[in-house]
């Protein structure tokens, strides 16, 4: 399997983990409470918004850009677009950087670990791999020519 | 030239089986992402509230605030914690409702229980703060302002919320001088540290929990669900009357009773 086949199943499954996420912090699965541990502590800290924008909403927006430019790499016409494969690294990697301080907020900041969360910080981090190995190919496409 | 021709032909069949089967993953994907969506939304609609067998004894130290006519048929305890947000979304959206609706007409006693939780940096001092205020008859005032303005106050937007709560307190009317004597001197916090022990004796682990009759609920739940554990307690109260002794029937307290020889 190609690594933007790889990436776009990824991205597809994170988009779901941030739909849950984001339906969770608007109240529509489950109910908004505070209670000591799990998820619920890191949903209802300050860090669960970012810039204004509920941090679950920002990763629900990432997983759909990755899936569509994945997909998008999977057509004949991008198949082997250097550019996309650099701009899915970019971005990817973008997503794994945040990733990690969320993950560094949760364990020394927060104090508490969401499960998803997690799910979601690894998922951004097999994607970003996914997504070097495919800049690899595509160097290396370069270098032995047509 | 033909083994070529077939090497190609192999080579698109196994590109498109390939294409088949990713794509094939992607619905198996988007398919179980669905499912569990669904899932977990019936689960949240359809949880069912714990039902209280026996009831449990109240710290003396506990003194929960009440709001309401003593007769009423239904009592409604809230646990909460002021610096929750799941406790202010209630509060501002869901109870002003209930108390116009419930409340005012007479359907249930409603009653506050501190549940301060130890995340939270400012909510003792809130607690504090509302006790204080009680003192003046304003505690649904201050737990209205503290709620309200739960954002300016709260561990995240300051360490020392004792000025927003001053601003309340001249704001609701009461006598500034007196209630920060009350509050620097923190004269109620055996009386709130009393409603955080009935909580823990209630089993209660997060806020706002509610107990309406003999249910347990979790959560900022919406008025119509409050409205449907409001009804059926009224329900069950109505199935199970105080039944009035008759004339010249003496009821006497099974305790009595049993202090009482069989000689005598």
């Amino acid at each position: 399997m190609s690594a933007r086949r790889a990436i776009a199943l990824l991205s597809l499954v994170g988009l779901f983990v941030a739909l849950y996420l984001t339906l969770y912090h608007v109240g529509v699965i489950g109910q908004l409470s505070c209670s000591v541990g799990s998820c619920e502590t890191v949903q209802t800290s300050k860090y669960a918004v970012f810039l204004g924008v509920p941090v679950a909403e920002l990763g629900l927006a990432a997983y759909i850009v990755l899936l569509a430019m994945s997909l998008m790499g999977t057509q004949p016409r991008w198949e082997a677009s250097a550019a996309l494969s650099r701009a899915l690294a970019a971005f990817s990697g973008a997503g794994f950087l945040f990733s990690l301080w969320l993950t560094y907020l949760e364990l020394f900041v927060i104090s508490a670990i969401c499960q998803w969360c997690v799910i979601s910080a690894i998922l951004m981090t097999l994607i970003f791999g996914a997504s070097l190995v495919d800049v690899r190919r595509q160097m290396s496409d370069v270098r032995a020519g047509p | 030239m033909a083994k070529e021709r077939g090497r190609r032909v192999n080579v698109v069949k196994s590109s498109r089986g390939s294409q088949r089967n990713f794509l094939l993953g992607l619905g198996a994907i988007a398919l179980a992402g669905i499912i569990f969506l669904s899932f977990k939304a019936w689960e949240g609609k359809n949880a069912a509230a714990a039902t209280i067998d026996a009831p449990v004894a109240t710290p003396a130290e506990a003194k929960p605030y009440v709001l309401g006519k003593p007769d009423a048929p239904v009592l409604v305890t809230e646990f909460a914690d002021f610096e929750c947000p799941g406790c202010s979304q209630f509060a501002t959206v869901t109870e002003p409702d209930v108390r116009k609706r419930l409340v005012d007409e007479g359907k249930i006693r409603y009653q506050f229980v501190d549940f301060p939780l130890e995340m939270h940096f400012n909510t003792i001092p809130a607690s504090n703060a509302a006790a204080c205020a009680d003192d003046q008859g304003k505690f649904w005032e201050m737990h209205d302002a503290l709620f309200n303005g739960q954002p300016d106050w709260n561990g995240q937007a300051t360490r020392k919320p004792k000025d927003k709560f001053k601003e309340y307190a001249k704001a609701t009317g009461m006598n500034v001088d007196q209630w920060e004597k009350c509050f620097d001197a923190q004269t109620h916090m055996t009386r709130v540290m009393g409603n955080h022990a009935m909580a823990l004796k209630q089993g209660i682990q997060q806020t706002p929990s509610f107990i309406i009759g003999n249910r347990k609920v979790i959560g900022a739940i919406s008025y119509d669900k409050f409205k449907s554990y409001v009804d059926s307690a009224a329900v069950d109260a109505l199935a199970k009357p105080v039944v009035a002794p008759s004339d010249g029937e003496k009821r006497i307290p099974l305790d009595s009773a049993k202090k009482r020889s069989p000689g005598t």
